[in-house]
């Protein structure tokens, strides 16, 4: 197990809780897109542990793709926020395929739903989501989400590709940072 | 050029690209609940006849365009102004695919339940269209209506708004703002027309900016700004408690309102006081008016966003 570094509050879930719940989210979307051409698109750079560890567990053949939008506050951005905008674009079009959204978290639903207007306006013939972690407590906007994994409480959660200020990304577990000791 | 009029179809996602040039250009965004409150600022509370509505509206927004340029983000704002070198009036449109696309996603309807409800929308455009701006609604008469016709089947809001951003910005060094003189002869003609009706604008209607209580909130409209939701600031008082008489003893005014997704937010601050009185307003707000939509945001979101990002509090 990746040693908890210092302001790790308390581990909210185990690699292994992580892994055997990844898999078991992978037979249901196997399940249900067993004969179909499925793309899984993941959002740079969250996703892309979760993308690599649900893929594996997948019994059925996939493609992958990648997309990264401008973050809130980014320091692209200036002193004004600017505009919500793809970084990176899909290398390849999505044109009647049938494509699940794979997210590390999703919470407000903001960023959700500019995800999907954007690739819903691009013409696939289905469009998912799937999600590692939902705090759906902080809905703002209502998103339908297929998978998840984790219903998380509202605290500032780390690991399997969530970050504080890029950090922690790369811890096995999903873990609450404390902000006072960070 | 002092007025950018933009409107689309039902579902075309024009909203959004109508936010996105007002935040791109500095542009005052007009929505159809800020033109109704300049409206009763202007004329009253009493509503004024179907015919007078548009000169009225126009008398209104050509003064306030002789010193804010205006979006105005109406369904049919382009039968509000005649051609002009300070108007744009532009169109989004979009397939009807997509259109659909967008009410499976933000109503959480099936493919067939959401094409039906794309008829249904449609039907009601026309019917509002007719009643507002007599004579408008055939084809060629809406072809003839726009300058500029942007579809969105593919590209996304934010490069049509950087598209319309340029072109308005280009007649806006052409142009400058509306002249004096031009927004004087607006006014007078739409002043006799009303005249015509008894009714006289009280010029009382002023462009003012959304001052917010708290930091917070004004960070809550950056992050709305970011994602290009259409957003006003509160908007609409709920009554929630009354005497014997009627009156209104308690009010709730939540701090925004999302108009796309027919959504109240409320944001809440960190001290545990007001957000035990906040929860217990939202809770109220329910139960008595169990049709409206309120999410609560809490200060505690904005805390990981400030300690996600690194962000500081933007002070209002």
């Amino acid at each position: 197990m990746t040693p908890a570094p210092d302001n790790i509050e308390r581990i909210l879930f185990t690699e292994e809780q992580v892994s055997a719940r990844i898999a078991e989210v992978a037979v249901e979307i196997s399940e249900k897109y067993r004969g179909r051409d499925l793309k899984l698109i993941a959002v740079l750079k969250g996703s892309v542990f979760f993308l690599t560890a649900l893929a594996r567990a997948l019994t059925i053949p996939v493609k992958i793709d990648f997309l990264a939008i401008s973050s809130f506050g980014g320091p692209s951005q200036g002193p004004t926020p600017g505009l919500v905008r793809i970084a990176k674009d899909l290398d390849e079009p999505i044109h009647d395929e049938d494509v699940l959204l794979v997210e590390d978290i999703v919470d407000t639903g903001f960023t959700t739903r500019y995800l999907l207007q954007t690739l819903a306006g691009r013409g696939p013939r289905s469009l998912g989501i799937c999600t590692l972690l939902d705090r759906s407590v902080r809905r703002i906007v209502q998103v339908p989400i297929d998978f998840r994994c984790f219903e998380i409480p509202d605290r500032f959660v780390v690991g399997c590709g969530l970050d504080h200020r890029q950090l922690y990304r790369n811890l096995g577990y999903i873990a609450v940072l404390d902000p006072e000791r960070g | 050029m002092a007025l950018l009029t933009i409107s689309g179809d039902p579902a075309s996602r024009w909203e959004e690209v109508a936010q996105a040039v007002a935040q791109l250009m500095h542009f005052e965004l007009v929505t159809e609940t800020r033109l109704a409150q300049w409206m009763i600022e202007e004329f009253g509370e009493t509503p004024l006849p179907a015919r007078a509505w548009a000169p009225a509206a126009v008398a209104v927004l050509a003064r306030l365009a002789r010193e804010h340029p205006l979006l105005i983000a109406l369904d049919g704002a382009e039968h509000l102004f005649r051609p002009a070198p300070w108007v744009l009036r532009t169109r989004i449109t979009t397939s009807d695919a997509h259109r659909a696309g967008k009410l499976m996603l933000d109503l959480r309807l099936e493919k067939s339940e959401a094409q039906s409800r794309l008829r249904e929308l449609d039907a009601e455009r026309k019917r509002f269209r007719k009643a507002r701006f007599k004579g408008a609604s055939s084809a060629s008469a809406e072809a003839a209506s726009f300058d500029l016709t942007l579809s969105l089947a593919h590209i996304d809001a934010a490069e049509a708004a950087e598209v319309l951003a340029a072109a308005a910005a280009r007649r806006l060094d052409q142009q400058g703002l509306l002249s004096p003189n031009a927004a004087d002869e607006i006014e007078f003609e739409m002043r006799l027309e009303l005249a015509k009706r008894g009714i006289v604008p009280a010029g009382r209607a002023r462009v003012t900016r959304a001052s917010f209580g708290h930091p917070s909130e004004e960070m809550f409209a950056n992050l709305l700004d970011f994602y290009r939701i259409q957003w006003e600031y509160e908007p609409r008082s709920f009554p929630l408690q009354w005497d014997k008489d009627g009156g209104v003893t308690e009010a709730f005014t939540p701090d925004f309102y999302l108009p796309e997704l027919d959504l109240y937010v409320e944001v809440t601050t960190m001290k545990q006081s007001l957000v035990t009185r906040k929860n217990r307003k939202v809770k109220m707000l329910r139960a008595i008016y169990p049709h409206i939509n309120i999410q609560v945001f809490y200060q505690k979101d904005f805390q990981d966003l400030v300690f996600k990002y690194g962000l500081k509090m933007v002070h209002s």
